[in-house]
């Protein structure tokens, strides 16, 4: 699509312009972390839009934890008139999670609505990564640490400013509005493009000593470990928190739950993590993933098997923080390292 | 854009015992489901919850649904408290219907256990309704004891004599009481001496995992293929539309490609007798 720059004080007016229709966050520094806060009233503030991703999956904007989806038994859709969302700094591993997301949630039959709609309003001003983190491994599945599409737009950090590219028609009709703000990126096409490279290549090192297999081996490589002793192994450690499920933004698995309010009643949609122990039971009792080490071994199928299969790409977007989260330290790179191992 | 997780109210109308654990729940939606045999509901107790499961109802009788259940967990022990007047949810219907039009011309083997017999029934209606589209129909009812035997009214009497030259019967039970004169042994025993021409055969079977999987096993040495023999995959659901992940099954969901299934695409899945 189309590149222009803009420099840091236009980019603040315009993150300020945008929160008039926007409600916009970014991710803030605490901690050595980076976590996503309501900003852009004055500007972009003390956001850090490069370094890497934030802790936050950005399911959690177009998919939150807990959503009303339904009361009963009244037809009326309409929920409080919401300004849509904006997020700056979503990173590359992020939007590969949308592949997973629009796949489940906004494929006829049956399109989920809540989803749909926040898909269709939302804004998405992703960036570039501009260092890696310790467990990041996204290159080692053929995945960039800067965004190529899914975007609206994309600001590289360099100098002064940002080389600007834009992503769809929402963020063309973005800059068009805008264009005082926006210069030529002529000067500074070439410089993004070897920061780009500089940091592949100090990724492909790092990702090195974790002993990835290539990406188009890991199915084959699952399937043949699949009846192994390897996820025993695996789960010796696991305490079946769930942690894993929750922050990893391309898991996408759900429950339904009903209460009683006091007009009527109410059905939520709420986060559901496979690992837990009745994900699968039936009412009879009879339940398919009885041992945790079965259920550890189901997650690594949906995501290195089935979504292969289905999407043609993985359930993973490397971005390592199911590893940060495990309070049982399992790191899905030792896990895919060790399919490979006889 | 339609909200495909609220359901529709629903008035009670009938409670029916079949059996000491099994219940038969006649419904009126607001708006009719038009389900087509093999497919399933979401029912709701309101405020409490909901599960999956294949109304046994004729599909060609528009203004009722009958639903028959087994109580098993949390929400079918409230279902089993509701009585007429009572208000429930539904949604649906879901899934992939039993291929009536790949059945036509052929000999029907339906091979049902216990409360796998809810199912069935929807699908030996529609195929009794137009019962001149298919060479003919077995029907093979296993129970456990006589009083667990489910529709005993139709299916030891008036379905007997529907079409007494195209519709047969096979019923056995597993232990016999005092007054039962019929056949004694598991539902496989009715798969003994079948006199059906395999090539131009197929065979349904529903009901307890375990009932279906030495089921299948005895269809395929009797000389059935996989091709032909069609299941009920019953698994964990909460959407019931592709999309909770509860029920994946291999590569399928048993809501969205099931729960029907042709028994040689999912043969290969290490744990769909689980």
């Amino acid at each position: 699509m189309d590149l222009y720059f803009i420099n840091k004080p236009n980019l603040d007016r315009l993150v300020k312009s945008l929160s008039k229709t926007y409600k916009i966050f970014a991710p803030v520094k605490s901690d050595n972390k980076r976590f996503y806060r309501k900003t852009g009233e004055d500007g972009l503030g003390d956001s850090v839009i490069g370094e890497i991703r934030a802790v936050e999956p950005i399911k959690s904007f177009y998919f939150p934890a807990r959503t009303k989806i339904a009361e009963y038994f009244s037809k009326d859709n309409s929920s409080e008139k919401e300004k849509p969302i904006a997020i700056i700094g979503a990173k590359s591993c992020d939007l590969v999670s949308f592949k997973v997301m629009d796949y489940v949630y906004a494929r006829e039959p049956f399109r989920d609505p809540f989803y749909v709609s926040k898909r269709e309003t939302g804004l998405i001003i992703s960036s570039d990564c501009t260092c890696y983190g310790d467990t990041c491994f996204c290159v080692a599945i053929d995945i960039m640490p800067y965004p190529a599409e899914g975007f609206d737009i994309n600001l590289s950090e360099l100098d002064s400013g940002y080389v600007v590219e834009t992503g769809s028609s929402k963020g063309e009709k973005i800059i068009k509005e805008y264009f005082k703000l926006f210069q030529s990126a002529e000067p500074y096409i070439e410089k993004r493009g070897s920061y780009r490279k500089k940091l592949k290549e100090d990724l492909l090192e790092h990702v090195k000593k974790s002993k990835i297999p290539p990406k188009d081996s890991i199915q084959p490589a699952f399937k043949g470990k699949f009846d192994s002793g390897l996820w025993e192994e695996v789960a010796k450690t696991c305490v079946e928190c769930g942690a894993c499920n929750m922050i990893c933004p391309a898991c996408h698995c759900f429950i339904l739950m009903d209460q009683k309010k006091e007009k009527g009643f109410e059905r939520l949609r709420m986060w559901d993590s496979c690992l837990l122990m009745s994900f699968a039971r039936v009412a009879g009792g009879a339940n398919p993933r009885k041992l945790l080490a079965q259920r550890l071994r189901n997650r690594f199928d949906k995501k290195f098997n089935f979504f292969p299969d289905t999407i043609g790409k993985f359930g993973c977007t490397g971005c390592g923080r199911c590893t940060e989260a495990c309070p049982g330290k399992i790191d899905i790179r030792e896990v895919l390292s060790k399919l490979q191992t006889s | 854009m339609e909200n495909p997780y609220l359901p529709i109210k629903t008035e009670v109308l009938d409670v029916i015992e079949e059996s000491p654990t099994i219940k038969t729940f006649r419904l009126r939606p607001e708006v009719p489901l038009h389900f087509k045999a093999g497919q399933f509901v979401e029912m709701s107790i309101p405020g409490k919850g909901e599960a999956p499961f294949t109304p046994s109802s004729s599909p060609y009788e528009d203004d009722k649904l009958e639903i028959t259940i087994m109580k098993a967990g949390k929400i079918t022990s409230m279902i089993h408290n509701l009585k007429k007047g009572d208000i429930v949810g539904l949604r649906g219907p879901y899934g992939k219907e039993y291929p009536l039009s790949e059945f036509e011309g052929k000999e029907i083997l339906l091979v049902g256990g216990g409360v796998g017999l809810a199912p069935l029934r929807a699908l030996f209606l529609a195929l009794a309704h137009d019962i001149e589209k298919y060479k003919s129909v077995l029907f093979c009812c296993g129970s456990r004891t006589p009083s667990d035997i489910i529709y005993k009214d139709c299916v030891l009497d008036k379905w007997q004599s529907l079409d007494k030259k195209r519709i047969k019967f096979r019923i056995t039970v597993d232990r016999k009481d005092d007054s039962w004169k019929g056949n004694v042994g598991l539902v496989t025993t009715t798969l003994d001496k079948l006199d059906v021409d395999l090539k131009s055969s197929v065979t349904i079977v529903c009901g307890p995992p375990i009932m279906m999987k030495f089921a299948t096993f005895k269809l395929l040495e009797v000389g059935y293929k996989p091709e032909q023999i069609y299941l009920s995959m019953e698994k964990n659901m909460s959407c019931g539309i592709g999309k909770c992940g509860h029920c994946r099954l291999g590569n399928f969901y048993a809501c969205k490609d099931g729960p029907v299934f042709r028994y040689d695409k999912i043969s290969h899945i290490h744990e769909i007798w689980d």
